[in-house]
């Protein structure tokens, strides 16, 4: 693996995000928030955003934590640090995109910190912040 | 909804806040729990017992001793609608794994009244939560920070 910062991360897609999995992911939680569960709910809010949940801020996140394991190793993770500007809707199709900012070394492994987001075709960016992942031992930098 | 819309509490109330400490107590996930958790994000269950870091949402707050909806109540929320995430902060030092008991402890580190840039009011509450391993060393800390919006829905 090369590595060189402004590097892309391989993209990660979510075809559709699943009501069903929003209903587990409540049960697990135990999150009495019906956004996620009552299509009826979310469609009385004044927002516009019809009969369709609202996917779990966790879930969002954990597609951006899946892009990074695919690329980085099932334990690579050491930090993410993730802000909400939108919600995600059930139906939609939605991809996790990164970049390699910094390349640093810390307490005797490499790590890379990463730009990152969660994006849908149409409205743009629907969570954004930053991660950190150890580096796997096959990794070459590149200056 | 308007129906059941709680008052506003006074800032004090909501300042007062800062420093509230929960019980604590221990978490551990259950191979079918990791395996349900992981399904619901779409990947597939990783190896060697390693947890989903999707877990690093509930297992601080139950393992804490606290609940969702006791969160939602102590800054007095209007609805269970009206909470807006302002940011979840997520360091992992140690992989957590199935089956394995982590000790948890867990306060309010910060309870604030703001106004967004349309002016409306919001209270701006920030939970911290210390995962440890059954040899207490650090295996995770979580910061979630919510927003207590009034009156916008």
């Amino acid at each position: 693996m090369k590595l060189a910062v402004g590097d892309s991360i391989p993209e990660w897609e979510m075809a559709s995000v699943s009501p069903e999995r929003m209903r587990t992911m409540a049960a697990i939680l135990r999150d009495p928030n019906p956004l996620h569960w009552d299509r009826d709910a979310v469609d009385a809010l004044p927002l516009g955003l019809g009969k369709r949940t609202i996917n779990q801020g966790p879930l969002g996140l954990s597609y951006i934590i899946n892009m990074l394991q695919a690329w980085g190793g099932p334990d690579c993770l050491r930090r993410i640090v993730m802000r909400f500007p939108q919600v995600v809707l059930d139906g939609e199709r939605v991809v996790a995109r990164g970049e390699i900012s910094v390349l640093r070394e810390a307490q005797g492994v490499w790590l890379a910190d990463c730009s990152t987001r969660l994006e849908h075709d149409d409205r743009g960016v629907l969570l954004e912040g930053t991660a950190t992942i150890v580096l796997p031992e096959n990794a070459v930098l590149i200056d | 909804m308007v129906a059941n819309r709680k008052p506003i509490p006074s800032e004090a109330d909501i300042t007062r806040l800062t420093g509230h400490n929960f019980p604590g107590g221990f978490y551990t996930v259950a191979h079918w729990e990791n395996f349900l958790l992981t399904e619901c994000t779409g990947a597939a269950l990783l190896p060697d017992g390693l947890v989903h870091p999707v877990a690093l949402f509930h297992i601080p707050i139950v393992g804490a001793g606290t609940s969702i909806a006791e969160m939602f109540a102590l800054g007095q929320a209007e609805s269970d609608l009206s909470i807006m995430i302002e940011s979840y902060d997520w360091e992992i030092f140690v992989a957590l794994r199935e089956e394995t008991r982590y000790a948890i402890n867990s306060s309010i580190t910060s309870a604030n009244r703001c106004r967004n840039e349309q002016g409306d009011l919001y209270d701006r509450i920030q939970f911290c939560f210390e995962i440890h391993t059954p040899d207490h060393g650090l295996a995770a800390r979580v910061t979630m920070t919510w927003h207590y919006t009034r009156n916008m829905l």
